[in-house]
This record gives C-alpha cells, sequence and structure tokens, in this order.
C-alpha cells in the first residue's frame, strides 16, 4: 500500500531529507505534501487528505505542539496519526507529544531503517 | 555542570550526527589553529527550557560543501550557496538538540532558529569549544551555558 504523507518543518533542507530517506528506506509513498509550520500544514489539510503527518516541533507561526494539539480538536484531522520528527529526546518531551495525541516519536539522527521502523508501526497500529 | 561533561557531549552528538544524517564522520580532533585557517561558514542559535545558552558551529567551506551535497542527496551538481548556509543551519539545529539531550535526559528545551553569523567572534566567556577533523575540513563546535539565576 502507498500512503500519502504530510511532511511539516521549517527547514526546506530537512524536508527535503526526510522525504530521501522516506524513498531509500523503501517506505512506499503515493504523494507528498510539504508545509513550512502548523499553520501552512492546517491549511493543506483542509484541501487535501493524508495518512500520516511527520511534524517537526520548533518552528515559527505554529510549532509542533500546538499543530498537534490542533488536529486533536477537529472532528475530521484527530484520526491522521502524527509521527513527531525532533533533536529533542528528553523524556519530558517525548513523553508532552504523545499526550498531546502523537502516535510516534523519531529522535534526529536517524537512520533510514529507523523512520520505516516507526511509520509502519504507526501505521499498523492504526489500522489494526 | 562539569566541562569535561559538556566536552565529551559536544564530541558524541557531533560524532553521531555528521555520520548518520550527514554522511561525514568525523576522523579526528583538529586544533584551533586548523579549525580557522580556511573560510567557513558559521550558525549560532539561543537556547531556554531546563538549560539555557548559546551554541555555535563553524564549518569550514569544503566541508559545508560536502555536508550539504550528502545531506541533500545531490549527486551530480553543486549544491547553492543558500542551500549549503541552511543545510549549516540545519547541522547547528541537529548538534545542539543532540548534546542539550545527552546533557540531561529529563528536563525539555526550545532551540531557537538557527542564524548565520557574518564574522567569527570569540565565543562567550565560559563556553566550552571541541574541534573536529572531517575527510574533506573542519567543524568547530562552541557551547555556552548560562549561569542559574
Amino acid at each position: 500500500m502507498a500512503y500519502r504523507v504530510l511532511i511539516v518543518d521549517d527547514s526546506r533542507s530537512m524536508r527535503a531529507f526526510v522525504r530521501r530517506v522516506i524513498d531509500l528506506s523503501g517506505f512506499e509513498v503515493e504523494s507528498c505534501l510539504n508545509a513550512a509550520n502548523g499553520s501552512e500544514a492546517l491549511a493543506l489539510l483542509n484541501q487535501q487528505p493524508v495518512d500520516i503527518i511527520l511534524t517537526d516541533i520548533n518552528m515559527p507561526e505554529m510549532n509542533g505542539e500546538d499543530f498537534v494539539r490542533q488536529l486533536e480538536q477537529r472532528d475530521e484531522l484527530r484520526s491522521i496519526p502524527v509521527v513527531v520528527i525532533s533533536t529533542d529526546a528528553t523524556e519530558n518531551r517525548i513523553r508532552r507529544m504523545l499526550d498531546l495525541g502523537a502516535k510516534g516519536y523519531v529522535v534526529k539522527p536517524f537512520s533510514p531503517e529507523a523512520l520505516r521502523t516507526e511509520l509502519e508501526r504507526v501505521l499498523e497500529v492504526e489500522n489494526a | 555542570m562539569p566541562e569535561n561533561a559538556i566536552a565529551e557531549a559536544l564530541t558524541a552528538a557531533a560524532g553521531d550526527v555528521l555520520e548518520t544524517m550527514f554522511f561525514s564522520p568525523v576522523i579526528g580532533e583538529a586544533t584551533p589553529e586548523t579549525s580557522h585557517s580556511e573560510p567557513a561558514i558559521m550558525a549560532s542559535l539561543r537556547f531556554s527550557g531546563g538549560r539555557s545558552g548559546s551554541f555555535a558551529v563553524r564549518v569550514s567551506a569544503g566541508a559545508a560543501d560536502t555536508i550539504a551535497a550528502n545531506f541533500l542527496g545531490e549527486e551530480t551538481d553543486a549544491p547553492e550557496p543558500g542551500q549549503v548556509r541552511d543545510v549549516v543551519c540545519e547541522l547547528a539545529n541537529m548538534i545542539c538538540g543532540s548534546v542539550l539531550s545527552r546533557l540531561d535526559r529529563e528536563a525539555h528545551f526550545d532551540l531557537q532558529h538557527p542564524e548565520l553569523m557574518e564574522t567569527c567572534s570569540e565565543p562567550p566567556p565560559g563556553s566550552v569549544c571541541r574541534f573536529f577533523e572531517l575527510q574533506e575540513g573542519q567543524v568547530a563546535l562552541c557551547l555556552q551555558l548560562d549561569s542559574a539565576v
């Protein structure tokens, strides 16, 4: 099965890297949307559905915490699984993002295999 | 925070991030003199949370071009200067986050967006700096923690 993916990160180079790593990992992508922050991502999601969202935390305008919080508050978006990709490996942050509604968390630096494993785990849980 | 703990975290984070995300393994330690002997791209950022302070990275031009090409997956064309600068900012962001996570697994932190530095200024007092040799040049890292009030 191929998935529709949304990558949310304020760094264009990081978005390109994540997309490349997803491709390298063998994870099947039907389409890939990009947004530079939570506000842009919400605007995109109003127009196009996706199967999974990968988001950074530290972003201008709307950060990852507020973005996940907004998704949880909207019935039509709450079911989309969110995987956080962040340099922050502290237990408090990971717990906080999962408590807010994120379904997965990948710490930078990460390998293609680690990202694929987390994406598949999250999607398997969602589809179970 | 003991200086050697910060130095160990800088070394571990640099090796891990440069090899895993930028495919440019550290091949040894460099000296401040060799690290400042050629043109470079510099970026810095502030952080807050459990700990606050600043972090700066200086990447020699040759190393910056290579890590940018590796990160972006450019196999034929060299990255544009703007792309190289963007990647150096991303490198600063990633190493800083990795260092702070290693220094304290409990407290979370917020990183400001990295900014490019036009000139190489002296590190703030109390900074811990480490210098690394890559195949294509050098990377210098400096971390400064604000004093607890």
